[in-house]
């Protein structure tokens, strides 16, 4: 199938395995869970929340999501260019998706840091308890994230190996940690 | 009914697989009733009690502890079937056998720190009535800390399962549930602020740290039983992927 | 490369990135001269724009817009779970408090 065959044809295809889509609905599931404790917890104390609210920067927020966005644009771009057999530039946004992910991570770590000698710690405060929380747990589906695709080069590096179904497995994934963190930083930045 | 049974003991092929299965079904109950509906112990009690407020738990508990983790150090010993089951299912698998062993001893290893020690330091507790408040608050933080706290033995072992299913070729288990696994050992994570609160929602009896844990704990267990049964159907006593399950037998 | 999905890439990271900026502006006018204050105009906001923004990325990124049906109304109907979760333990919250 030519190039623009493949991508204008009504091919449906499950993108990589079934199995990571399930894994990606329940984690999905689990998250709003937190997400609904949160918002309960924060129409209690509502004074609260929003006062320590203030101590967060916006701007780093957005700075963030934009970092998890292009990263997720080029794991996006890595399976399209694997699908095509063009593995030199898969491996490129493979590796671009991987440093968009380790700024976002670098960011984070002194967003923390920050936080903390301002006085904001786990334990500061019920809207630092959950700060911390959403945070440090989509950072460890991040660091997840890095194995992933530490996979997925894998599968790209040797024409023996390469599995277009593990590559987008892993896209998959990934896309899964971008939009967990839309979803957080709405919450945790932007609600009132 | 009862020759087929004793047929069965005799000459199924599969029937250790068997007895390993139903042993983890058993222990499973007897573990609902003990913690959950005896002794009281899970959801657990809340760790904002002060001394005199862990006294009276201890008195309010009394007998529904004795008799509960009476019950639970007689049947600790199914969890060894449990455990060799899953490190059976991992043999069969196409990877080496050091994932089945690892887990085997991970696991045998884990439940004492995981489980015993809570009913061995309660029961202790409950033991004596008229300690000092002070001591028995000392009992009842040590068991609940140490319950809910050892989290490293299974969060690995769970890796260990997760990993193992992920690369085997032998089609064993879906990829979905190495998956599940990962969600399990996650859990074993989002647990350890409770270490550090003694309420809200990261407290050991949190909404966060116990009831969603609870959950997802919930439903990892009822799939890896089911999961475990159809692998027993499917078993072939081969080397290569498992077979489908059979039609019938799929109800 | 000049498929039809390589084109639509950048728009709709453009058209996220957008949105997400968007948070910026809703901030700056959530703000009662310079005074934070709660604004259940912004919260109903900005979670819908994060769901929105996330069944985008369902749609585009992770391509289940060429997905069997089933997938594409899994993900619909997750989306619509988070929607009523999320809007639910809001008001509900506000109710009760």
């Amino acid at each position: 199938m030519t190039q623009t065959a493949r991508a204008d044809a009504r091919v449906r295809f499950v993108p990589g395995q079934p199995d990571m889509w399930a894994f990606v609905l329940f984690e999905t599931l689990v998250f709003t869970s937190y997400f609904v404790v949160y918002l309960l917890f924060r129409t209690q104390h509502h004074e609260l929340y929003l006062r320590a609210q203030a101590g967060l920067d916006l701007q780093i927020g957005v700075f963030n999501t934009i970092c998890l966005l292009s990263s997720s644009w080029a794991v996006a771009r890595c399976v399209q260019a694997s699908r095509h057999g063009a593995y030199r530039s898969a491996l490129t946004n493979a590796f671009l998706t991987v440093f968009f992910g380790f700024v976002f991570l670098v960011s984070k770590v002194l967003e923390w840091a920050r936080q903390i000698r301002m006085g904001n710690g786990f334990t500061a405060n019920e809207f630092f308890q959950h700060y911390f929380f959403l945070t440090s747990i989509h950072c460890l589906h991040l660091l997840i994230g890095f194995v992933v695709m530490g996979v997925v080069v894998y599968q790209l590096l040797s024409p023996k190996r390469r599995s277009q179904e593990l590559v987008e497995t892993g896209a998959t994934y990934w896309h899964t940690v971008d939009f967990l963190w839309v979803l957080i930083f709405s919450l945790l930045y932007v609600v009132r | 009914m009862s020759s087929r049974f004793i047929w069965h003991c005799r000459n199924n092929p599969k029937r250790e697989l068997w007895f390993a299965w139903w042993a983890t079904v058993v222990f499973y109950n007897f573990f609902t009733v003990s913690f959950f509906i005896l002794s009281h112990t899970q959801p657990p009690a809340n760790p904002a009690l002060d001394a005199q407020g862990a006294a009276q738990w201890f008195e309010k508990n009394h007998y529904g502890i004795l008799l509960g983790f009476a019950i639970m150090f007689l049947v600790t010993g199914m969890t060894a079937p449990q455990n060799a089951l899953i490190a059976y299912s991992m043999r069969r698998m196409s990877i080496t056998p050091a994932f089945g062993y690892s887990y085997l001893v991970l696991y045998s290893l884990s439940a004492v720190p995981g489980m015993l020690l809570l009913c061995i330091v309660l029961t202790v507790g409950a033991l004596r009535p008229d300690r000092k408040p002070e001591l028995q608050q000392w009992l009842f933080d040590l068991a609940f800390l140490s319950y809910v706290g050892t989290m490293g033995v299974f969060l690995i072992g769970s890796l260990v399962w997760m990993l193992a299913i992920l690369i085997d070729k032998n089609r064993v288990f879906p990829k979905w549930f190495g998956y599940l696994n990962l969600c399990n050992a996650l859990t074993e994570v989002v647990v350890s602020p409770a270490w550090i609160f003694h309420n809200g929602v990261f407290a050991w009896n949190g909404l966060i740290a116990w009831w969603i844990d609870m959950v997802v704990f919930g439903v990892y267990t009822g799939v890896f039983i089911t999961l475990l049964r159809q692998m027993i159907i499917r078993e072939d006593f081969g080397t290569g992927p498992l077979p489908d399950l059979p039609r019938e037998a799929a109800s | 490369m000049n498929t039809a999905f390589e084109k639509r890439l950048p728009i709709v990271w453009s058209a996220l990135s957008l949105m997400t900026l968007a948070y910026l502006w809703l901030d700056h006018t959530a703000d009662k001269a310079g005074v934070r204050t709660a604004s259940t105009v912004v919260t109903v906001s900005a979670i819908l724009i994060a769901l929105i923004k996330v069944r985008i990325i369902f749609r585009e990124f992770m391509e289940v817009r060429h997905a069997p049906l089933l997938l594409c109304r899994l993900t619909d109907a997750w989306v619509l779970m988070m929607a009523v979760c999320l809007f639910g333990a809001h008001f509900i919250g506000l109710l009760r408090s």
